[in-house]
């Protein structure tokens, strides 16, 4: 056996799932699709006596329509949110997003709740989730609450769920009227590797102006990134000035370091050119 | 922790005991000894390992056995009947698409995969679809041929020998 011995836990609902991490504290992680936890294990970089298996619990992997927005569970796979036909059809950027990840195998297991409570700062689906305004539902002793994506990221690898919390679902808001998003990764190495870089862009127009703009990243600073302070270009025609303003203040915010993938020098460059090139896309895709 | 699972493993219910920490891949090759599953690069980025799960493809390293038990799974073995090729299996020996032929398995059944999923997939769709799995010979001009063969004899339009 490569894995050192532990116990599968498999609880039937939240509340056990909870009280299971309550009795055995930091002895217990959750287990969502395991392509990251499971692997870690095997290499013996990690090891826990006990994992929570999230697959047990029924109904955590529903894609719903909601009034306002999409709802997707924690245990949905990545798979199914790259081909759910009402993804495509709301959020087609973060269906691409998802469809772009290391390989079909890969995205048939991952689960998406595993992705952002993994907090890694360099994958593809928070970028556009942050664009999109995603906030995700939290379950813990103390029942549930709502997190806004925005406030989720809290360092390389933390996040703002309490020890004893489960990520339950991730609810999307349908996109303003007029709104667009665009998701451009960037890859150092292999096509299918982690990106160096990813850009998620969101523009509203209204007669030729801009209405809203965000702008997130990955791979940009030890967390997705979400950038602040683009309230200013509403009501601004889209043109060369404004998008050097938005740059200049992209170029604030990032902290990019160097890794396998580039160096900080390289980041930023690469960051003002696809951020660049993200608004572009948005501004002329809309006619 | 020990526990006893009954996998379905090619339309057969298979009993045993495992331990919590055992891999898919473990468990069917070590324990069954279906030999087509085969490890390489234990992480899933290279296809080696793949089985089908209720159709769909997966990575049998990284997957606990125990999280498998309410799936169908196929293995290279459970395609033909014994003693007749399926046709993506045809397809691969007439098109010459195997060298060392230790990833044939995953590429196999990951075209099946991909043909049952979209029975006339464009180019585009079969490099995206087995893009995550590598072939060190390089066969990647015949595979790509097989694919177009297989898919040829399942719609029963062209005959090739």
């Amino acid at each position: 056996m490569t894995i050192r011995s532990f116990d599968l836990l498999q609880p039937k609902s939240l509340q056990e799932a909870v009280q299971l991490l309550q009795k055995h504290r930091e002895e217990a992680r959750v287990l969502g699709g395991g392509t990251t936890l499971v692997i870690l294990m095997k290499q013996r970089a990690l090891h826990y006596p006990y994992l929570v298996d999230l697959q047990s619990i029924p109904g955590l992997d529903e894609i719903k329509r909601e009034a306002d927005g999409v709802r997707i569970g924690a245990l949905a796979t990545h798979r199914m949110v790259e081909t759910s036909p009402l993804i495509r059809q709301a959020f087609p950027a973060l269906a691409q997003a998802f469809g772009h990840i290391g390989n079909v195998r890969v995205r048939q297991t991952a689960s998406v709740g595993g992705n952002l409570a993994h907090a890694d700062y360099r994958l593809d689906p928070p970028p556009p989730l942050l664009a999109l305004g995603a906030e995700v539902t939290a379950f813990g002793p103390k029942g549930s609450r709502t997190i806004p994506l925005r406030n989720f990221f809290r360092g390389m690898y933390e996040t703002a769920l309490e020890p004893e919390e489960l990520l339950v679902d991730v609810k999307v808001p349908f996109m303003p009227a007029g709104g667009r998003s665009v998701y451009l990764r960037y890859t150092a190495l292999s096509a299918n590797d982690w990106p160096c870089l990813g850009v998620a862009g969101l523009l509203v127009k209204d007669h030729g102006r801009c209405k809203e703009l965000r702008l997130a990243l990955g791979g940009a600073a030890a967390t997705p990134l979400f950038i602040d302070g683009l309230e200013w270009t509403r009501d601004q025609v889209i043109d060369p000035a404004l998008v050097d303003r938005v740059l200049e203040i992209v170029e604030t915010q990032i902290s990019p370091f160097s890794d396998l993938r580039g160096s900080e020098w390289y980041k930023r460059r690469m960051a003002r050119l696809f951020v660049k090139k993200a608004v572009e896309q948005l501004n002329s895709d809309q006619q | 922790m020990n526990r006893e699972i009954t996998l379905r493993v090619n339309n057969r219910a298979e009993t045993i005991q495992i331990d919590d920490a055992e891999t898919l891949l473990e468990v069917l090759r070590d324990r069954l000894k279906l030999w087509s599953v085969r490890e390489s690069c234990g992480v899933g980025a290279c296809g080696s390992c793949t089985v089908l799960l209720d159709g769909h493809p997966v990575s049998s390293c990284f997957l606990l056995a125990a999280r498998a038990g309410s799936c169908e799974i196929t293995t290279l073995e459970g395609l033909g009947d014994g003693f007749k090729l399926d046709s993506i299996q045809e397809a691969f020996v007439e098109q010459r698409a195997l060298q060392c032929a230790y990833c044939t398995p995953g590429f196999v059944l990951s075209v099946k995969a991909l043909l049952d999923e979209t029975p006339n997939p464009t180019d585009e769709e079969i490099r995206e679809y087995l893009a995550g799995n590598l072939c060190r010979c390089a066969g990647y001009a015949d595979i790509l041929r097989a694919v177009r063969a297989a898919q040829e004899k399942r719609s029963g339009t062209v005959t090739r020998s």
